[in-house]
């Protein structure tokens, strides 16, 4: 089968690439560019964990064609951080323990962050409603949750939005 | 998991795309947002030779009113007719409709309408992967002789779930499918073989190229039941249409779906609500019991959920649309 040419808008930075027709985004983000941060599981559109940006709105990539993709911006969860520089989601989600295995992790923040740029403050039902398509096997839905809702307006309520410094917690003791 | 080797192709026209259809006729397949067929081609359920895209093609993407109808372009993604306040004031139901198809963040900016009213009927022993069918002697659907679903049934029975075309049919919508020779209109409710093989009634070499409603007032709803709402095909759904002349209904429409082979327009139901109030609970129950007892027949054991419960679920999701409807008409 040849393969086809293409360029990729990839996080900013466009890539040549030789595809095959039948290679899914995910198949060429993960094996040809090494960004093995979406993940494949279901491989089918339901679990959510190959979630990744195009054109800023939020797609499964395991269903969208390499080809397909060509022409558009694409963005994978390694594209959130500006570097070292965590985003407010992702560190709300380190702070609020909103990753157990952490294998649905990029999905959830990719579909997570789609929603935050389209509304910035999203009530807990809007969250629920925009991760619904977003499986996590260890359940941990509730500190995601939290997470996703805290993410731009810290409350001042929640222990959790108050960052976790091991050291200062090390002097307490 | 991989996917099947095919050639693929990227049109610029609609006059290309179709001049492709009709040279490769049976061995293509159309790529529109690709949710469903991918899933299919990667189950091995299907394998073309050539894809299609419809990438190309930025205007069939659209809604638009003209005059007494809105029309919309095959390829217009579910995320579009979700955000139209057009669809949300004249066709309510079918807005609805694509709101609860797959998770909402997802299938929507993939997934088209035309996709949607086109996908294949399915069937929880057939849409299985290969490894599960290789375990077992092939169904109808699968180009053998037995159906897991009904015993001795000598067709498929497999059940169109499709969302948008329970709402469309209860909208009276109409499709356009347009070839290298001709373009012809068809009702949607002419639209279906009844063959659970080959379940709608559109030659290969035929395009989707739009949908149109017509919009002659009155009230619309959609309801659907589903094991788990972001992921799951309906088991049961009902699209409504009442058309309403001084607070009373002078023509309804019930639709229900994956129930049968097809979204079944239930006549019974429908008139049985002429001339009556919007407000008369009593006569939307009865409709809605009516439309269980026409509906029953149509459905097998082969979506999930047991049959008694899918079936008994059919007069709760008709009552729900119907007061639905009624209350968005009295508003």
């Amino acid at each position: 089968m040849e393969k086809i040419s293409i360029t990729l808008d990839v996080n900013g930075k466009l890539c040549e690439l030789m595809v095959a027709p039948n290679d899914t985004l995910l198949e060429v983000l993960r094996d040809d560019l090494d960004l093995t941060g979406s993940k494949e599981s279901c491989g089918e559109g339901v679990c959510g964990s190959c979630t990744v940006h195009i054109d800023g709105k939020p797609v499964r990539s395991c269903l969208t064609l390499a080809l397909e993709a060509e022409g558009s911006k694409i963005k994978t969860v390694e594209g959130l951080a500006n570097g070292d520089q965590l985003t407010d989601l992702q560190r709300s989600f380190i702070n609020h323990g909103a990753v157990q295995c952490g294998f649905c992790t990029p999905g959830m923040l990719m579909s997570a962050d789609a929603l935050l740029n389209e509304n910035p403050d999203p009530d807990r039902t809007e969250v629920k409603k925009a991760l619904a398509g977003n499986i996590c096997r260890c359940t941990g839905y509730a500190k995601i949750i939290e997470a996703v809702v805290h993410a731009n307006h810290p409350h001042e309520g929640c222990p959790d939005c108050v960052p976790y410094r091991r050291s200062e917690r090390k002097g307490e003791e | 998991m991989r996917l099947p080797r095919f050639e693929y192709l990227r049109p610029e026209t609609l006059e290309d795309t179709l001049d492709l259809l009709a040279d490769h006729k049976d061995d293509a397949s159309i790529l529109a947002g690709g949710t469903d067929l991918l899933v299919r081609m990667k189950k091995g359920l299907l394998s073309p030779k050539v894809l299609i895209s419809l990438k190309a093609l930025k205007n069939l993407s659209c809604i638009q009113k003209n005059g007494g109808s809105i029309s919309i372009g095959a390829t217009t993604p579910l995320a579009d007719i979700i955000a139209s306040d057009l669809i949300q004031a004249d066709a309510a139901a079918l807005s609805q409709a694509c709101e609860k198809v797959g998770a909402v963040s997802l299938q929507h900016y993939r997934g088209t309408i035309g996709g949607n009213v086109l996908q294949n009927n399915r069937c929880h022993h057939y849409n299985q992967s290969r490894f599960h069918r290789s375990g077992r002697q092939a169904c109808h659907k699968d180009g053998g002789k037995i159906c897991y679903a009904r015993d001795e049934a000598d067709r498929c029975y497999s059940t169109c779930q499709s969302d948008g075309a329970t709402a469309l049919m209860a909208l009276g919508a109409k499709l356009v499918l347009v070839s290298k020779k001709n373009e012809r209109t068809v009702d949607l409710a002419d639209f279906y073989t009844n063959d659970g093989m080959v379940p709608f009634a559109m030659e290969s070499h035929e395009l989707l190229k739009e949908i149109i409603i017509p919009v002659k007032g009155g009230s619309s709803a959609y309801r659907r039941l589903a094991y788990r709402s972001a992921i799951d095909y309906p088991i049961v759904c009902a699209g409504v249409l009442l058309g309403v002349t001084d607070n009373k209904i002078d023509k309804a429409r019930i639709v229900v779906g994956a129930m049968g082979r097809s979204p079944l327009f239930l006549s019974q139901a429908s008139s049985s609500l002429n001339g009556k109030d919007l407000t008369d609970n009593k006569a939307f129950k009865a409709a809605a019991y009516q439309a269980m007892d026409s509906a029953a027949p149509f459905a097998v054991h082969n979506v999930g959920f047991t049959l008694e419960y899918r079936q008994a679920m059919v007069e709760k999701m008709v009552f729900w649309a119907l007061t639905d409807a009624a209350t968005a008409a009295i508003a």
